[in-house]
């Protein structure tokens, strides 16, 4: 599966339950989701996303801008692996 | 000892030479602490600050938060910590409900605390970061005013959050203060070798309690301004910190936070996980990735801390929330307000020597939570026969997310505040890993969006309070005499 693929069902199993998957593009704003707006739920969202890609993603990166979409979130997972 | 002053300064003359704050490079020595002090009690005096005051502490864990509330203490005066992750109208009603004569805050910070405190007359100093208007300077002679402190006297305003839409103003005094770090240090057996971490917030109860404690009893804090958990690893590491206490989301993060190399973490010998029910799941997980058990500790703003578990049969006994501590009292009352026998669920109420006396302006509800010398903490539970607490529900209607109590009532006047929304419901509902969130379901205009919602909330309400989850409906269930039928919403 294709990274793209993979952090989208991250979000969908951790952070988005309650939204349609079909719904979900990679380039859709995720802070329209409300994505971003908890910084727990960011951090959840890490943190799975470390699970799901055995790799670390240091504080630093946890920005609006890293996760700004699916596409953003799997540019920088790209370059971490 | 029976005040605040009295507290620190036996610290500094017991243990000059001790590490008392640490933040990042900042490392401060309960000598270089004491003089701090009296800098920033002279600088608060410069302000205006006399004895009965209110001073607001908008600021993070940090070592100014730290000096800012003992020098406050010094003069007589009254602290309000005021959590950061608030926005505008939330820090305007603290400033205002508490009549703070001044704001303390951080640079970054400043713009939002002059527009809080804009409609009150209280004045913003900032006490970190660049522009600083405090700089400490070692004087030999700092002109602080001579103030008589009395036991009684009040030493702190926390907030506690209940079902009336608006915090509940919760003093304490003096005496409650050091009686809560006398009860709390004895029964952990806490010493001036311990180094505690405090990522919890210190402007939160549970962090405070903990926080007053560790000072008391001459013992080294690091303080930390954020949870960052590679950093919150890093420092359990090079500090070689004893106590960490720590909320359940917190453990569950560090559990799952992947690790190249193992932390040595063997100077750790109490995690304490309190502000949330620990979850089973996150007990084992942590034990597992760490090789130590987080221990439950329950307390409330009211009474400060209650009970903590220090079993020897901890795998057992993970989901009680232990024993009283030493000198404070639980009881379990029935419906029938009766005391309940073993393991009969009832009510937990508390008597404690660091009690509240109730809540300003509040007599009716004042009233209800404190009766014959007890607080009714609205928590539901029951002791077993070997005096251990556990709680398996709540009487007052709130959400706790991570430890942060939300007001449903809170948010719901909020959102009736956006224009398309005509009625709307807050409830809590509990996630696959046994945390709570906030789902908010709405009877609301054609064409209203989620992300509008979202946006509305964005910069108005502190991030916890935001709905996770939101629901539109056409309209809202209810029983024959109108009532909102909640439970069918969840």
């Amino acid at each position: 599966m294709d990274i793209e693929k993979r952090v989208k069902k991250v979000l969908i199993k951790n952070a988005l339950k309650d939204i349609d998957p079909k719904e979900l593009q990679i380039d859709s704003p995720l802070i329209e989701y409300g994505v971003g707006l908890d910084s727990v739920a960011t951090l959840e969202l890490v943190v799975a996303l470390e699970e799901e890609f055995q790799i670390r993603i240091d504080e630093s990166y946890i920005t609006p801008e890293t996760f700004e979409t699916i596409k953003s979130i799997s540019s920088h997972i790209s370059q971490e692996i | 000892m029976s005040t605040v002053r009295e507290l620190f300064l036996s610290s500094v003359k017991n243990f000059p030479d001790n590490t008392a704050v640490v933040e990042d490079a900042k490392r401060v020595s309960y000598k270089e602490f004491g003089s701090m002090v009296d800098s920033f009690s002279s600088f608060l005096s410069s302000k205006g600050v006399n004895k009965g005051d209110t001073v607001g502490i908008l600021l993070p864990n940090s070592l100014e938060f730290v000096i800012a509330f003992f020098s406050i203490a010094n003069l007589g005066a009254v602290s309000v910590p005021i959590n950061t992750a608030f926005k505008k109208e939330e820090i305007a009603f603290y400033v205002n409900h508490s009549s703070a004569k001044l704001v303390l805050t951080q640079e970054k910070l400043k713009p939002l605390a002059e527009e809080a405190s804009s409609e009150g007359n209280a004045l913003v100093a900032v006490v970190k970061g660049k522009s600083s208007e405090w700089i400490f300077r070692a004087l030999d002679n700092v002109s602080i005013p001579e103030v008589s402190i009395e036991p009684n006297d009040e030493a702190i305003y926390l907030y506690s959050t209940g079902s009336t839409g608006k915090p509940k103003r919760v003093s304490r005094t003096h005496l409650n203060l050091v009686a809560l770090a006398d009860n709390h240090t004895e029964t952990v057996g806490w010493t001036e070798e311990d180094k505690i971490l405090f990522a919890v917030p210190l402007s939160h109860t549970y962090g405070f309690g903990n926080f007053i404690s560790s000072i008391k009893i001459g013992a080294s804090i690091v303080v930390l301004g954020d949870f960052n958990r590679n950093r919150v690893l890093d420092l359990l590491e090079e500090e070689s910190i004893t106590v960490f206490p720590a909320v359940p989301v917190m453990l569950d993060v560090l559990a799952k936070t992947y690790i190249a190399e193992p932390k040595d973490l063997s100077s750790l010998k109490l995690v304490i996980s309190a502000g949330a029910p620990l979850p089973g799941k996150i007990f084992h997980s942590f034990y597992e990735k760490y090789g130590i058990y987080p221990r439950q500790l329950y307390g409330s703003s009211e009474t400060g801390v209650i009970s903590i578990n220090l079993s020897d049969d901890i795998e057992n006994t993970f989901n009680s929330v232990g024993r009283h501590v030493n000198n404070v009292e639980v009881h379990i009352i029935g419906e029938d307000g009766k005391e309940s026998g073993v393991d009969e669920v009832g009510e937990i109420t508390v008597k404690s020597p660091s009690m509240t006396r109730g809540y300003f302006g509040l007599p009716e509800e004042t009233k209800k939570v404190f009766r014959g010398g007890y607080s009714f903490t609205g928590d539901l539970g029951r002791i077993d026969r070997d005096g251990f607490l556990y709680i398996v529900g709540r009487k007052k209607f709130f959400i706790n997310i991570s430890g942060y109590k939300v007001d449903p009532s809170e948010v719901e006047n909020f959102l009736l505040k956006h224009p398309k929304v005509k009625e709307v419901v807050i409830l809590g509902i509990n996630d696959s890993d046994g945390s709570e969130r906030v789902k908010a379901v709405l009877v609301a205009d054609k064409g209203l969006e989620k992300k509008e919602i979202l946006e509305f909330c964005k910069d108005e309400i502190a991030e916890f309070k935001i709905p996770r989850i939101i629901e539109f409906r056409d309209e809202l269930p209810r029983s024959p005499t109108g009532k909102v039928l909640r439970e069918e919403l969840k």
